[in-house]
């Protein structure tokens, strides 16, 4: 009689702040944020001097980075994406800063002083080159920008007074080409964009390499991972900071026709954040610090809203916190993961804004219902699970919405309205266990050992599929990002097209 | 809970009642509260005690015991047994060991049953006598999945609830839950209003706080463990305990029908600890 279950390894990363402070003075932070509580950082103290090899050898990476976003096909685990995808963490750090540097040259070519503030780190670090390494990322930084036209804009005009032109190789010259063409149809963002999909699509299908956890005080992100399976952390490993990447790329994003930076306005970079936040709670791989940038860019957009607050129902769900009560963090780390009531807290602050921005959608109103019924808001909880029924026709919410009502109800001393709740959701899915469970446990609570005994006794009798899950309860966590597929094959059909073109 | 049909002492006098029902049969009657109850002096049994030996306050009124027995009523074992990712290889066949080594331990009326937990909950074998069965469906368990432990022990509880014998529920779990429906204080009011005694194996790093009041509240024990290496020997001596103990019942008067039950149990005249339920739930609620 014994069934094989879907299996569930919980993927979640952060990045590693590196701090003088204990973590309880941080605010909230990334799911498995583990603060190192004895990093030292000055602000504006210089970044160390790197021998002149090492940094011939980091531009020489930073070239091999624009030719590869330049050829990538979004969506695919290219060769591209496969290339990058070996460097190692410490070559990718210090990518996350030359990258930084060529950006804020292409936003500003005249610009000397360079000053960067990698996630989770407290202040910003001033990073300095040789004249012949700034000169370096000059060229690099008009090639991406596709400043070698023959426009008289100052910018180009810059450009041309490096002789930028004369320092590339052929792929360098297609990069500018096509920088150039897509600013002369009014978006000034190829490389951020390409450079973005490069790294998220790494970040989502390429098989990266970890490394044991070693804490740095050189400028640059750093990223965790702690990998759960059953409720346990299994792993704690250093992956590259390709996420950090693709953010800290679109935070230089200039809307279409727009003169200004301002990603929040941008429709890519939306669709960017919704797209890879529902793609990681789909396949249960969380990165707080995703949502928290996604919100300051975004931060009326009821997608990003909804899914800020499934991601805080998730780490409040047992299957987290089980996993945070019996793992041991690295020396020198903590977690910075709320209590399960916090973190309900959270969610139902995140839900609340949503509905503010967008009060339409049923589903919204249904986790916001569950939300209020695990904070011991039953009738209100019971308020909005009814609002999220009447809407929806989906069967799998409808399912969700009368097992939720059903605990409301029960909660609230209507064992009438939660026994035809539960018998609701089981019509719904007859093969599902959770209902039968809870109206065996409601007859038990009212004494009716007979009528406890028999619904058990369907539960032993069900028939058990390997897939779908019998029970739609076992991914309820995830299942607010069911269309995660399709909002990425979204994102990715425009450049996909201009590739055909 | 501890609520049994009238008369239900006088069936408890045959030995062969437990090893023939097949079926559940539920009262509502008139009721009968059965506590099983651990009479030790300094970590020994006290053996050979009666019913004017025990004296029963059940919220702080006492009861006119009406029967007690001492390894005369067969058991009815649950075996709830963890089956998720994490139970693999020497693990698990520490546990089929074990379980077998229960089995191996049952005298010819006992029954039992094996439940396993991860995403759904599963009856791999009901009450019964007939042990091959259940040897057959220990050696076929595998651990896949996530950890329904809640839901799991409320199955366990309602399997042991489901025939009149004395109900021991035996839980192993080396997790924490992750998936259940029912919630742990959902599993611990039906532990409070059932005479099923547990008695959990947790093993690895876990908190195991619902275990824990779980055995409390039933009156039978968590034992914690590292490692599995004795697995064999932690299930056989739970067996063991529980064959050392009484079970001491009562028709409640004096006391308002519904709602939580205090109880205590001492003996008249002399020391001993006991160890039984701290109280019982009665009536809807």
């Amino acid at each position: 009689m014994a069934r094989s279950s879907m299996r569930r390894v919980l993927l979640l990363a952060a990045a590693l702040a590196i701090v003088n402070a204990p973590s309880h003075a941080r605010s909230r932070v990334a799911l498995p944020l583990l603060d190192s509580v004895g990093g030292s950082h000055d602000g504006g103290q210089r970044a160390p001097i790197q021998a002149e090899s090492d940094m011939d050898a980091r531009l020489a990476r930073v070239e091999h980075w624009l030719k590869a976003a330049m050829r990538h096909q979004p969506g695919t685990p290219d060769a591209s994406a496969v290339e990058v995808s070996q460097w190692s963490n410490a070559a990718l750090r210090t990518l996350w800063v030359d990258t930084n540097v060529v950006v804020k040259l292409i936003r500003k070519p005249k610009g000397t002083v360079f000053s960067l503030r990698a996630e989770g780190q407290p202040r910003a670090q001033e990073v300095h080159y040789t004249s012949v390494h700034m000169h370096r990322l000059r060229v690099l930084a008009c090639a991406a920008g596709g400043y070698l036209g023959a426009s008289t804009a100052p910018d180009e005009r810059y450009c041309r007074e490096e002789n930028a032109i004369g320092e590339l190789d052929g792929e360098l010259r297609d990069l500018a080409q096509r920088a150039g063409e897509s600013k002369r149809r009014g978006d000034d963002n190829y490389i951020l964009r390409r450079g973005a999909l490069l790294e998220s699509d790494i970040g989502m299908f390429v098989s990266t390499g970890s490394e044991p956890i070693g804490t740095s005080s050189a400028l640059g992100p750093d990223r965790f991972r702690m990998t759960l399976a059953d409720g346990q952390g299994t792993a704690f490993r250093q992956v590259g900071v390709h996420w950090e990447l693709a953010r800290m790329l679109l935070d230089y994003v200039k809307p279409n026709g727009s003169d200004q930076v301002a990603p929040g306005r941008d429709e890519m970079v939306r669709d960017w954040y919704r797209a890879t936040a529902a793609w990681m709670q789909d396949r249960q791989d969380y990165d707080t610090h995703h949502l928290e940038r996604a919100r300051e860019v975004l931060p009326a957009d009821p997608i990003i809203l909804f899914l800020s607050g499934s991601l805080a129902e998730t780490y409040a769900a047992p299957h987290i916190q089980s996993a945070l009560r019996s793992a041991v963090a690295p020396a020198g780390t903590v977690f910075a993961v709320a209590s399960d009531r916090a973190e309900l807290r959270q969610a139902e602050s995140f839900y609340r804004r949503a509905l503010a921005a967008d009060a339409s959608l049923p589903e919204l109103h249904l986790r916001f219902g569950h939300v209020l019924l695990l904070l011991g808001h039953e009738a209100d909880a019971a308020r909005e699970l009814r609002v999220a029924l009447e809407a929806e026709g989906d069967p799998l919410l409808r399912y969700y919405g009368e097992l939720f009502l059903g605990a409301a109800e029960e909660r609230l001393g209507h064992a009438d309205a939660a026994r035809q709740a539960y018998a609701d959701a089981s019509a719904l899915y007859p093969n599902a266990q959770s209902p039968y469970l809870a109206l065996s446990a409601l007859a038990r609570r009212h004494a009716d050992r007979a009528t406890a005994f028999k619904e058990m006794q369907i539960v032993f009798e069900l028939p058990h599929a390997e897939e779908p899950p019998d029970d739609p309860w076992w991914t309820y966590y995830k299942s607010q990002a069911r269309n995660a597929d399709e909002l990425l094959e979204s994102l990715w059909r425009p450049f996909l097209q201009e590739a055909e073109r | 809970m501890t609520v049994r049909p009238l008369g239900l002492s006088a069936l408890l006098l045959s030995t062969a009642l437990s090893a023939q029902t097949q079926s559940p049969v539920f009262s509502t009657k008139v009721e009968v509260v059965r506590v099983d109850a651990l009479v030790t002096d300094s970590g020994r049994p006290v053996l050979g005690l009666g019913p004017a030996d025990f004296e029963v306050l059940d919220n702080g009124v006492p009861q006119d015991v009406e029967f007690v027995s001492y390894d005369q009523i067969p058991l009815n074992v649950v075996l709830a047994l963890d089956m998720s990712d994490s139970v693999a290889g020497e693990r698990l066949e520490h546990l089929r060991g074990a379980s077998t080594a229960v089995l191996a331990g049952l005298k010819r009326n006992d029954q039992s049953a094996l439940v396993t937990f991860n995403n759904q909950v599963t009856l791999e074998a009901a009450l019964t006598s007939d042990l091959e069965p259940l040897r057959e469906a220990i050696g076929q368990i595998a651990g896949e999945g996530d950890t329904s432990l809640v839901d799991g022990v409320y199955a366990g509880i309602t399997v042991g609830e489901s025939d009149a014998g004395r109900a021991l529920l035996m839980i192993f779990s080396d997790g924490l839950d992750t998936l259940s429906w029912l919630t742990p204080a959902a599993v611990l009011d039906t532990a409070k209003r059932s005479d099923v005694v547990v008695y959990a194996v947790s093993v690895g790093k876990v908190k195991a706080d619902f275990l824990r009041d779980l055995a409390s509240f039933s009156g039978g024990r968590l034992f914690e463990l590292e490692k599995t290496a004795n697995l064999s020997a932690t299930f056989v001596s739970i067996l063991e305990e529980f064959r050392q103990r009484y079970l001491v019942s009562y028709t409640p008067r004096g006391v308002s029908r519904d709602g939580w039950h205090r109880l205590e149990v001492r003996l008249k005249g002399r020391r001993a600890t006991i160890k039984a339920r701290p109280g019982y739930l009665a009536g809807p609620g």
